[in-house]
């Protein structure tokens, strides 16, 4: 290593360290204070450490609310996800294969689709219609609709890796359109599936604004809304939405960790190949 | 076993027209090599005859049957690619079973079949391997097993040693004649390598720019070319063609003459030439002349014979194995 890639890396590090670290360690000091400590916003270590006692007050607060936050929360990303992957591998390596008129009318719908915004109230007055309006599963397909261009674009790219002689093979055997998909070249996409699963389950599992809109109402809580519960105009128990915030931050974070090289991988391996 | 037939068959992309009519009857058993230079069609006939390509018009059978419209998996064909195309994510196992698993055989017929199949092609300890733990050899020969397992009635094989080295080109290609001599099924094998054509096929088919320039048995093309693009095309060292003046001399359109059927000697010849370039092959020495009355001619010899750039020597061809056209 030279003098100056030495110097580089340690430039990086610490800059790495003040954005990424030192507001991990701020949220975690306060979420061990007492209320009146967490009020000063102070850097300093708390008098006593109430780490697990706010740990369980949150928890416990508003009837268990936060174990059906996370139910709630799990349940959409996991039905999004499922669709997400199913769907954006089927559209993707159909447009990638499949040479048709149509495919550049398909392809507008997914780039308008990444680069149109959301407008809520007409898509509020949509999903009451279908009376899908403050459900899950209402929930889950607004997720879909959002994500759904991304992961078409990576999973067409990816696609474009993997040898046609492949489907051939696979025909000349016998395989069915389908068996070709599932049997051959969903397998295949397994890094590419890797990166669309982990990007957006994180963004999903972290969505606070969608969930706001679309689903209102008590039962239908997700983790980001269980912020609110320690904030409000006259009363703020900041040690306990640190501690939420905390709480909340560790599963994407897990994830992140253990599947950050994959996510590299699937978004580079497209890229070779247009 | 299959006879395959094609009856005027036509293939264009858009309004290219690359296939111009092929008319062809493949024997049962036989073992039929498509050879010529890249883009010439060869390929696309194959691919056609697999069903991965559809033809423009015309009709294809196989035994006896019209496949023209019918699904690949249907025509009693397999294929081996390229490539190999070899499933990634499966074992050898899983690639040679896969068309039987889709085919829904029972699963102990399918790891019968497949380890038969392993025998033959000598792929037993190799068989819980993935792909990418293969040589390029052992990949070929799992693609091969691949098209075994499922006995088909005519084996395609497009470019299948394209991208091995040449010493085990050779190799495999001895495999696939002893294959071919054991199956007995009749094969369909596209290359652009002459020698492969040569050395492995019962029936030669030369293409050109979208057509049959000759068909025949590999000593037939190479005594009898029926025009100069076969003339040229089959032989190594192509053979010496001139037109023009050249030829007229000759009374002929096109002359041509094998560069083993040159004879050079110092004290007297035909034509006198300048020593231009020398390759040394071992056995055979190829000189490359430079003749005022021709142009540039190429002889082969015999290996022990030794020449120097610059040098005069005569050239003769031997007169009843010369190519006018």
């Amino acid at each position: 290593m030279t003098r100056r890639q030495l110097i580089t890396g340690l430039i990086s590090l610490a800059c790495a360290f003040v954005i990424f670290v030192i507001p991990f360690i701020f949220v975690f000091i306060n979420a061990s204070k007492s209320a009146a400590e967490t009020a000063r916003l102070s850097f300093a270590l708390p008098q006593e450490w109430r780490f697990w006692q706010n740990l369980v007050e949150v928890v416990q607060a508003r009837d268990y609310q936060l174990l059906l936050a996370y139910f709630n929360s799990i349940v959409i990303t996991v039905g999004a996800i499922t669709l997400l992957v199913i769907f954006g591998a089927m559209v993707g390596y159909v447009l990638q294969r499949r040479k048709s008129g149509w495919n550049k009318v398909i392809y507008g719908f997914v780039l308008a689709g990444l680069m149109m915004p959301p407008a809520v109230v007409p898509t509020i007055w949509v999903l009451q219609g279908l009376g899908l309006f403050k459900t899950l599963h209402g929930m889950i397909l607004i997720q879909v609709a959002y994500g759904l261009g991304f992961c078409i674009l990576l999973f067409r790219a990816f696609v474009s890796t993997i040898p046609r002689d492949l489907d051939e093979a696979a025909i000349v055997d016998g395989a069915k359109p389908w068996q070709v998909f599932f049997r051959v070249i969903l397998p295949l996409m397994k890094p590419v599936t890797v990166t669309v699963i982990v990007v957006q389950s994180i963004t999903i599992f972290n969505d606070f604004t969608h969930p706001l809109y679309y689903l209102p109402g008590k039962e239908n809580v997700t983790v980001q809304l269980t912020l609110y519960n320690f904030q409000s105009q006259f009363v703020s128990q900041l040690n306990l939405l640190f501690m939420n915030i905390l709480l909340v931050t560790i599963p994407p974070l897990l994830v992140f960790i253990f599947f950050n090289r994959q996510i590299v991988a699937g978004m580079t391996a497209g890229g070779v190949k247009g | 076993m299959a006879q395959v037939v094609l009856k005027n068959v036509k293939k264009s992309f858009g309004a290219v027209e690359v296939i111009k009519g092929v008319d062809l009857t493949i024997e049962s058993g036989e073992f039929c090599v498509f050879v010529g230079p890249s883009g010439c069609g060869k390929s696309t006939l194959l691919r056609m005859i697999s069903g991965l390509e559809e033809q423009t018009s015309g009709t294809i059978e196989i035994d006896g049957k019209d496949v023209s419209n019918a699904e690949p998996s249907k025509r009693g064909i397999a294929m081996v690619f390229q490539s190999y195309a070899l499933y990634p994510h499966l074992t050898v196992r899983d690639n040679i079973g896969f068309g039987l698993s889709l085919a829904r055989t029972p699963k102990p017929e399918i790891k019968r079949r497949v380890e038969e199949t392993a025998e033959i092609l000598q792929l037993g300890p190799l068989l819980d391997r993935k792909p990418k733990e293969l040589s390029g050899g052992q990949r070929q020969r799992v693609a091969i097993g691949r098209s075994i397992v499922r006995n088909p009635k005519v084996f395609l094989f497009d470019e299948p040693l394209s991208n091995l080295d040449a010493a085990l080109r050779s190799q495999m290609r001895i495999e696939l004649t002893d294959l071919h001599a054991n199956l007995g099924t009749t094969m369909i094998y596209v290359t652009h390598d002459q020698v492969e054509a040569m050395t492995m096929a019962d029936k030669i088919v030369v293409l050109n720019g979208g057509v049959i320039e000759q068909v025949g048995s590999p000593m037939d093309l190479y005594e009898r070319p029926a025009t100069p693009f076969v003339a040229g095309f089959i032989g190594s060292p192509k053979m010496n063609l001139y037109e023009g003046k050249v030829a007229e001399a000759m009374g002929c359109a096109t002359y041509g003459i094998r560069p083993e059927h040159v004879v050079i000697s110092d004290a007297e010849g035909q034509w006198t030439g300048r020593v231009r370039h020398v390759e040394r092959l071992g056995a055979d020495t190829i000189v490359h002349l430079e003749v005022p009355d021709l142009g540039p001619l190429v002889a082969r010899v015999e290996g022990s014979r030794t020449f120097e750039p610059g040098q005069q020597v005569k050239a003769t061809p031997m007169a009843e194995r010369e190519f006018r056209h």
